[in-house]
């Protein structure tokens, strides 16, 4: 594992257009964004924030260039790969919020869950959980035109997280915000980036530049500047999933595998000689067991 | 995948539920496609039981002999139909009734030959009566019941005739006291021998209304109007057992008669019913076709409505799409909404269909036919038509750009 990189991005280019029409939104754009970090994008109108978000967030292709997300390289998967992706790994938040507005605030905060293969009462709790972090468990029948646009920017954040994604993406969600929700929805984008969640975050504010620890100014669609503000080791680390999962652990593989093994590792010496007497005793131990020789294996 | 389905399915049925009237509407119009689908169906089916019990009542021991044309059936019809002479030229000969009456268990054989006159009482003249010739067999064979008088009798140039129970009404304005009296057919004088009871079912496999009848002899007939054309021949076989060697033994025995002509059909058991008029079977299926068409333009609807639900609703596939949602999942989604649209205008058109079959059988004696048959016709023809009118807009739908979508406003 090269130090929890989560994000590469190599020679990235966007273009529109062809011929005389042609412009690049991202002009061979590189960035290397790790597990924990709050980046924070900011630059003139056009300079290719936002292209470079939906990139990140899978919604767009770049025209030419790689993408790793976690050692994997999707700039090339199908369409259905990447919904999958989108579901399972990325939260976004909106400036407009963009929830739907025909169905409640729970049916909205549920709505990953739904792509994901949840029965409806595990995203019913899920979604009820993720509310109830912003305070907004009270609203959870209400529709969203019910609610301040503080509100619906926090139900936002829930739908983002409900999935326990490992990104988060927000496209300058306190823009449409007065500076009192403004102040609350950052506090809680902070709260959700010391669990341990990558945040990427596209503003125009500069004030807001004391919550992250990199800030990264864009100019026609390259990097001018980047700043870290908090040194990589420094970085919270990640926590083990606050919403219970219905479904097998396999599945966010990435979020707990660093927490398995810490919890794992001082029970490794013991159980490998009592399995073999008591193997049909404990096949819970046994299985734990045999997936923790494999891994020796392979570190010898 | 099945509780992806039970998603899409609340969810379409949310979508359904916010879009009350548009979604009434909608289904209204593949409600009345098939509203007039299934009354069709269950007019068909009901006459064709109809039959089937009329078959059954003579009993299974029932044999027909009839003429078939070399033409394919729709020319037929039509030819029939265009034709002032409403009979085609008939193969059958009375010889052939006498060959199949020598047939080895053949218990009786009544050749049906319709044609039509005028009959004059001393009261009333009627033009277009059916007159029907026969020989004394056929009440051995037909579930007919004389109410006055007695049957034809097998003597030759026999003027007897028997009425039928409406005729006899409107000739003489009586039944009790019709046996006896004269009648003049093409200046000949008749005497009336017996009179029918009145007929329940006026469908039959003989296509005759015996009510409305004049029943002689067919050798008289023969020889007083000069056109006999056998439309068919009604055997009785002794038993049931050998219906299919007494039918091809009686095959044999009209082709020796008629040296190798193999212009004929020989039919028996639920082979006999079949519709029991060809005018009948160009109308339901005129009506079928225009039920088709009213069919499609009722998907059409389907197909408007949710090419506009997808056009209202792009921002929310927007939503939908970045927060994981594949476009498999948004094309499923709007595929659900359409064919539940259509399934539930299915049902609610069944129902309309039934209750007309109903107020229909009030005023005909076509009694409403259910069959599972008609059911799953029912289901599939909407299943089709949800899918057919529903896959174009779901594709628009799932095509759409997530970014674009996000940008678009209602």
């Amino acid at each position: 594992m090269s130090e929890n990189i989560l994000i590469e991005l190599k020679g990235l280019t966007k273009r529109y257009g062809y011929g005389d029409t042609e412009s690049y939104a991202l002009k061979d754009f590189d960035l290397t964004i790790k597990r924990g970090e709050f980046i924070m994008i900011m630059g003139p109108s056009g300079c290719g924030k936002t292209t470079l978000l939906n990139i990140i967030g899978l919604l767009d292709r770049a025209s030419k260039g790689e993408y790793i997300l976690n050692g994997e390289n999707v700039a090339g998967i199908s369409a259905r790969r990447q919904a999958k992706l989108r579901a399972k790994k990325i939260g976004f938040v909106f400036q407009n919020f963009n929830l739907i507005e025909d169905l409640t605030v729970i049916d909205n905060v549920a709505l990953p869950l739904v792509y994901t293969g949840y029965s409806k009462t595990a995203q019913l709790k899920n979604a009820s959980n993720a509310l109830k972090r912003f305070h907004l468990n009270e609203r959870e029948y209400y529709l969203p035109y019910q609610l301040s646009g503080g509100q619906q920017q926090r139900v936002a954040i829930a739908r983002a997280i409900v999935g326990d994604p490992e990104i988060i993406l927000a496209d300058e969600p306190t823009g449409n915000l007065d500076s009192r929700s403004s102040h609350i929805v950052m506090e809680e984008l902070k709260a959700i980036h010391e669990e341990g969640n990558t945040i990427i975050m596209v503003t125009h504010n500069p004030s807001l530049t004391s919550y992250a620890t990199r800030v990264i100014n864009m100019l026609d669609g390259q990097i001018d500047t980047d700043v870290k503000t908090v040194a990589d080791a420094n970085l919270p680390q990640p926590i083990s999933v606050k919403i219970k999962k219905r479904k097998k652990v396999e599945e966010s593989e990435f979020v707990s595998m660093p927490t398995d093994e810490i919890k794992k590792e001082p029970t490794e010496e013991e159980p490998t000689e009592e399995d073999e007497s008591k193997e049909p005793a404990k096949p819970k131990k046994k299985r734990k067991k045999s997936k923790n020789n494999k891994k020796d294996r392979r570190n010898k | 995948m099945a509780l992806l389905v039970r998603t899409h399915y609340r969810l379409a049925r949310a979508a359904i539920k916010d879009n009350r009237t548009r979604s009434f509407l909608t289904c209204l119009g593949i409600a009345i496609g098939v509203a007039s689908i299934i009354l069709i169906l269950s007019l068909m089916g009901s006459i064709s039981n109809l039959v089937k019990e009329q078959t059954k009542e003579i009993g299974a021991d029932l044999i027909v002999v009839r003429p078939s044309s070399t033409k394919d059936n729709v020319t037929n019809i039509v030819e029939e139909l265009t034709s002032a002479n409403s009979f085609q030229k008939s193969n059958l000969a009375i010889s052939d009734v006498k060959a199949i009456k020598n047939v080895e268990h053949v218990a009786a054989a009544a050749p049906i030959a319709v044609s039509t006159n005028t009959v004059e009482s001393e009261k009333n003249t009627f033009d277009s009566v059916p007159i029907l010739g026969t020989n004394s067999d056929f009440i051995k064979i037909e579930p007919l019941a004389l109410r006055y008088g007695s049957f034809l009798t097998d003597t030759e140039d026999s003027k007897s005739v028997i009425l039928g129970h409406t005729l006899s009404l409107a000739l003489f304005n009586t039944i009790n006291s019709t046996v006896g009296k004269t009648i003049n057919i093409m200046g000949e004088k008749f005497m009336v021998a017996g009179v029918l009871d009145e007929i329940e079912k006026s469908i039959n496999f003989d296509n005759v209304d015996f009510d409305n009848a004049l029943i002689m002899d067919i050798n008289s007939l023969d020889k007083y109007t000069g056109s006999t054309q056998i439309q068919q021949i009604n055997v009785k076989a002794e038993n049931t057992d050998s219906l299919a060697t007494i039918s091809s033994d009686i095959r044999s025995a009209i082709e020796n008669q008629k040296q190798g002509d193999k212009n004929f059909t020989v039919t028996y058991g639920d082979d006999i019913t079949h519709p029991a008029s060809n005018l009948f079977t160009i109308v339901s299926g005129m009506l079928a076709i225009v039920a088709g068409i009213s069919l499609i333009v009722g998907g059409i609807g389907v197909m408007n409505i949710m090419l506009v639900s997808v056009a209202e609703r792009t921002h929310e596939i927007g939503i939908r799409k970045a927060v994981g949602a594949s476009s498999r999942n948004i094309l499923i989604q709007f595929l659900f909404e359409a064919l539940i649209l259509s399934i539930l205008g299915g049902i609610f058109g069944l129902v309309l269909g039934y209750i007309l079959a109903f107020l229909l059988s009030v005023i005909t004696p076509f009694a409403p036919y259910i069959s599972w048959q008609i059911l799953a016709v029912t289901f599939l023809t909407t299943l089709v038509v949800g899918i057919i009118f529903g896959i174009y807009p779901a594709l628009k739908a799932a095509s759409k750009n997530p970014i674009d979508s996000l940008k678009h406003y209602r």
